[in-house]
């Protein structure tokens, strides 16, 4: 009976070749399989714009409840999602094997995060976000605030619903067309660590805007968070280019905002549609990686002249160096093009640091002189900038001092000492040799001669 | 009155040098010559070294030291060559010579190991 144990063997073994044919991989940066936990199936109908936008660009979503006994991102030590939407505010804890750990363990490895919390938001939300760099508000029941930012609107007259509209200051994170609507948000609202400088406010609240109860009077004591303090979504990067976004409010992912009508008190422009959807789809294609995200190969250096690279260099050698850095369309790596990639040659401080100049196809390169000291030094690489992965590359080698026949032979400025010695008479050094060799020379004939003569 | 006195003492000084110096023998006047030669050579290198600074300073004593050497072998030549010193009447002058090439060569080799 092993001919059934043995299919059934290789069913099993087949079914999970197409898990790992269609995993996250170094050479297709985007995220493909995404865990969205809700809390509530209603969701996937009063969010249906923002799943099938996800989904038309090609991600699968599995959706589940919050609470789900068969929760599980990792089987066998392996991932099985790479990206998580955790759009479940009120969920006090996960089911299945899922807790605050296991999602930090998550984005440690590298993997992808959305987070949306909500006006009460458990402690679980709050925990994960508060271990991302983003702390919410400490009162439960506080909702962000604002009586000249809000949405004019019929329906909502205490000002909760605001339009918010100082985004961040990235092509790479929103898209190159400018999101022109204000963003409505109804939520509550973070803070952010000013030392922390992975964690960046995609949309800032403004400075009229308070983090309160709207039911219960004002205390006497200033709100804790006021002003462009608070940060309605914030989108942190990670070393390890994992990226989260942390949003105060599930109602901007929500149909219902995506189309609404959006106008900002004491303006006059009235916008038939919100800037939800854009700024939304924009994002998370920054957060699933299907923009900014580098790449550099081929990092290489030689001598001026040579082609290979050289175990070890001389002090004052000429040498050149190359990278190449591309970045990831979304389906295809294209050059990246850039002007401020630099290069350091570092040994405890950076002895040369050049601009490096690129042909546009994505390769940057530069040639210097190695400087006048010798030691082990690095070819450094450390590129950061705004909304992209940082590169943080380097390569070890020795830099040797001269040998003793690699100094100069005649020192110029010891010129007047040789015409002085030599004026005086010495004629000892072109000489030397041959007067020396013809001395033994002369020395072995005058004997041969002398001792076989008879 | 007393500088006057003092100049024309210092002519007469002078005047009486040059005569007794033109009375020496040829020989030792090219001597004389090769002396100034050397001397001058190192305080010309020594006026270098003092703009330039002392870089290849082993280069500066080898200099220096070759044009003082060899001034003062010329001096010990010039002594046993003078015809009027007493201590060396018997030695020939062309043995006196050969003495002068001979330490010539080894103060040169040493020069030029030295200079760099």
């Amino acid at each position: 009976m092993a001919a059934p144990k043995f299919a059934f063997l290789l069913l099993n073994l087949i079914s999970i070749l197409p898990l790992l044919v269609s995993s996250f991989s170094v050479d297709r940066p985007t995220d493909r399989r995404i865990l969205v936990l809700l809390d509530d199936l209603s969701l996937k109908s009063s969010h249906s714009l923002f799943f099938s936008s996800l989904k038309s660009r090609g991600f699968d979503l599995d959706f589940k409840l919050a609470d789900d006994p068969a929760i599980a991102v990792k089987r066998y030590g392996q991932y099985m999602y790479d990206g998580l939407i955790l759009l479940s505010p009120s969920t006090e804890r996960f089911g299945g094997s899922l807790d605050v750990e296991g999602v930090l363990d998550f984005v440690d490895s590298g993997h992808d995060l959305i987070v949306a919390a909500d006006a009460n938001a458990s402690d679980l939300i709050r925990n994960i976000a508060a271990e991302c760099g983003v702390d919410f508000d400490e009162d439960p029941s506080a909702v962000v605030v604002d009586h000249s930012s809000y949405a004019v609107s019929e329906t909502e007259g205490d000002h909760t619903l605001i339009a918010a509209d100082d985004f961040i200051q990235s092509d790479v994170i929103l898209g190159n067309k400018k999101i022109e609507a204000p963003v409505l948000f109804k939520g509550i609202g973070h803070s952010l660590n000013p030392a922390n400088s992975m964690v960046l406010k995609a949309l800032s609240a403004s400075p009229s805007s308070y983090s309160t109860n709207p039911s219960s009077k004002l205390s006497s004591q200033p709100p804790s968070l006021y002003g462009t303090a608070i940060s309605l979504v914030s989108v942190v990067q990670a070393r390890n280019a994992a990226r989260i976004m942390i949003s105060g409010s599930l109602d901007m992912f929500s149909n219902r905002l995506f189309r609404a009508g959006v106008q900002k008190s004491g303006s006059l422009n009235k916008y038939e549609k919100s800037g939800n959807e854009q700024f939304i789809t924009e994002l998370s294609k920054w957060i699933f990686h299907e923009r900014g995200h580098l790449k550099a190969v081929n990092l290489r250096h030689n001598k001026v002249g040579e082609s290979e690279e050289p175990s070890m260099y001389r002090i004052n050698d000429d040498l050149e160096f190359s990278v190449e850095i591309f970045e990831w369309s979304g389906s295809s790596w294209v050059p990246h093009v850039s002007k401020d990639v630099q290069v350091q040659f570092y040994m405890m401080s950076p002895y040369v640091l050049k601009t490096l100049s690129t042909n546009g196809k994505g390769l940057y390169h530069t040639s210097f002189k190695v400087p006048d000291v010798y030691g082990v030094f690095q070819f450094k690489v450390e590129y950061q900038k705004l909304g992209y992965t940082s590169l943080s590359l380097s390569k070890q080698i020795p830099v040797r001092p001269f040998k003793h026949n690699e100094y100069e032979r005649f020192i110029t400025t010891a010129f007047p000492y040789y015409g002085a010695s030599f004026s005086m008479g010495n004629y000892v050094d072109v000489s030397t040799k041959y007067m020396i060799e013809l001395q033994m020379a002369g020395f072995f004939i005058f004997s041969g001669v002398y001792l076989y003569n008879k | 009155m007393g500088r006057s006195a003092t100049t024309k003492d210092a002519h007469a000084l002078f005047h009486s040098l040059r005569s007794a110096y033109a009375a020496t023998p040829n020989n030792l006047k090219i001597i004389d010559l090769y002396i100034l030669f050397a001397v001058a050579t190192a305080v010309i290198q020594v006026a270098y070294m003092a703009i330039v600074g002392s870089f290849p300073f082993n280069s500066f004593l080898s200099g220096v030291l070759s044009c003082v050497g060899t001034a003062v072998l010329a001096v010990s030549l010039r002594i046993q060559v003078n015809k009027d010193n007493k201590e060396f009447k018997d030695l020939p002058p062309e043995r006196a010579f050969a003495d002068f090439v001979l330490c010539n060569l080894v103060l040169h080799l040493v020069i030029i190991n030295f200079l760099g």
